[in-house]
């Protein structure tokens, strides 16, 4: 019992429990900062019992405070900022956040109007990058399974 | 002092209750995605979702009186467990019994709705304190009928006790001669876990979370676990009082997983109800049919 202390063995099988259940249970929270909608039909789309995300345990919760996963859509138009910026740290770390669609990877069409400020990751930090316009649900569930897979090697707590 | 701790700590009111409620949540919700055609969660998302929660930074918003705050989950979920003493978990007979324990278990189970209104309104946000109204407005409109409802076979039985009325109920069905009561008791259920179709208190796509909005972390895990202590304590009282009682672990398993299935059944055919409906179905309906039925326990009572 001594030695199972002295190595923190004890805190290490804490840790991977932690992180058995962080792979397992990803709610994510969804959010438009801009766009034209197009991706937010493929992203409901992925919630419907067809593609039945619930059997990977994502769920999608209305509070921020409830979600570990944050997936934007849209350039960020500058009266989108501070409500992005807003949601972002109202959620509970660990936090990360999946960009959906072109727009949020580069500004797309929008990039260089009077009102956008720039992709998601002009204001916050960005893990996952899907692309598309709009992407299908399939890559959807794919961004999310390769956040999981950063997740699974430590690239983040 | 030792058994009094293992029976606060393992069982009944303690780890049993927690993983029998995880696995009940599982099935339930199962149950409802299967019924959508769906495959469902896995079997151990539950526990999943718990641990996570728990392991999650907690949250405290500013402008919250923080001692309230922290304190409001492990109110709400030592209440439930503590009903759990009095009832008679995996058929087994309750733990401790004294005349009139009926009504203190049935207002332990009420303590999660209370905290849950208290949770809310202590938020500054907008949508915890609409979803506090919400929940309130909601334990006032089921409760007087689903404690009519179990108030029907402690009448037939003649006791306020519950293994009294267990030891009556066992030896005949009561769903049979009170089956009113015993689909107001189902419902109201519903009601008291806010499960579809009587979740308005926090109707996701219209209030975001209700009286939780505000709640990250440990203090959601902890509600979500009251719940599912719930789940399983209301199902335990109405399988004991209206399907002819639990006397051994199987018949135990057996015909809450029998409620089980009728409560995801409703689940999945309803849709979410406006809160004025919900009210005016528990005291148009609801509260006037059990009452009816008690009359009518009664008149038979003074007739023989």
């Amino acid at each position: 019992m001594d030695t199972f202390l002295k190595e923190g063995r004890w805190s290490q099988a804490l840790e991977q429990i932690k992180l058995w259940a962080r792979l397992n249970s990803p709610w994510v929270i969804h959010f438009n900062s801009g766009s034209c909608n197009g991706c937010d039909i493929e992203i409901l789309a992925t919630l419907t019992p067809y593609y039945d995300v619930e059997r990977f345990g994502i769920k999608l919760r209305g509070s921020p405070r409830h979600a570990d996963v944050l997936i934007c859509t849209g350039p960020v138009t500058r009266q989108a900022r501070d409500r992005l910026r807003r949601i972002y740290e109202q959620m509970p770390d660990p936090k990360f956040v999946i960009a959906v669609g072109s727009c949020a990877l580069s500004g797309g069409v929008f990039d260089g109007c009077y009102n956008v400020v720039g992709p998601i990751d002009a204001v916050i930090p960005v893990d996952v990058y899907v692309p598309g316009c709009p992407p299908r649900p399939e890559a959807i569930i794919d961004g999310v399974v390769q956040l999981l897979g950063k997740l699974q090697q430590g690239a983040r707590p | 002092m030792l058994a009094s701790l293992f029976a606060l700590l393992i069982f009944p009111a303690g780890l049993f209750v927690l993983v029998n409620g995880l696995a009940y949540h599982w099935i339930d919700r199962k149950l409802v995605a299967r019924l959508q055609n769906r495959v469902g969660p896995r079997w151990f998302q539950p526990a999943a979702d718990m641990v996570k929660l728990l392991a999650n930074e907690e949250v405290l918003p500013t402008g919250v009186d923080a001692r309230l705050f922290t304190a409001l989950p492990v109110v709400a979920l030592a209440g439930a467990l503590a009903a759990m003493i009095y009832l008679p978990i995996a058929g087994l007979p309750p733990l401790y019994n004294f005349p009139g324990d009926l009504i203190v278990a049935v207002y332990l189970l009420s303590l999660l709705t209370l905290c849950t209104g208290l949770a809310g309104a202590i938020s500054k946000d907008r949508f915890s304190i609409i979803g506090a109204t919400r929940a309130l407005t909601q334990l006032f409109s089921y409760e007087a009928p689903f404690l009519l409802a179990l108030l029907g076979p402690a009448f037939a039985a003649g006791s306020w006790q519950i293994n009294e009325i267990m030891a009556y109920t066992s030896s005949q069905w009561l769903i049979l001669t009170q089956p009113v009561g015993f689909v107001v008791a189902l419902i109201g259920l519903m009601g008291k876990l806010e499960m579809a179709p009587f979740d308005t208190p926090e109707a996701e796509t219209e209030i975001v979370a209700g009286a939780m909005t505000e709640y990250s972390g440990r203090g959601l895990a902890l509600f979500l676990l009251g719940r599912e202590v719930e789940l399983v304590g209301g199902l335990t009282l109405i399988a004991a009082f209206y399907l002819g009682g639990i006397n051994n672990p199987f018949d135990y398993a057996l015909k809450t997983l029998v409620l089980l299935l009728g409560v995801a059944g409703v689940q999945t055919l309803m849709t979410r109800l406006r809160i004025d409906q919900v009210v005016g179905l528990w005291w148009r309906y609801g509260a006037l049919l059990a009452l009816g039925q008690w009359l009518l326990l009664l008149g038979q009572r003074m007739g023989t």
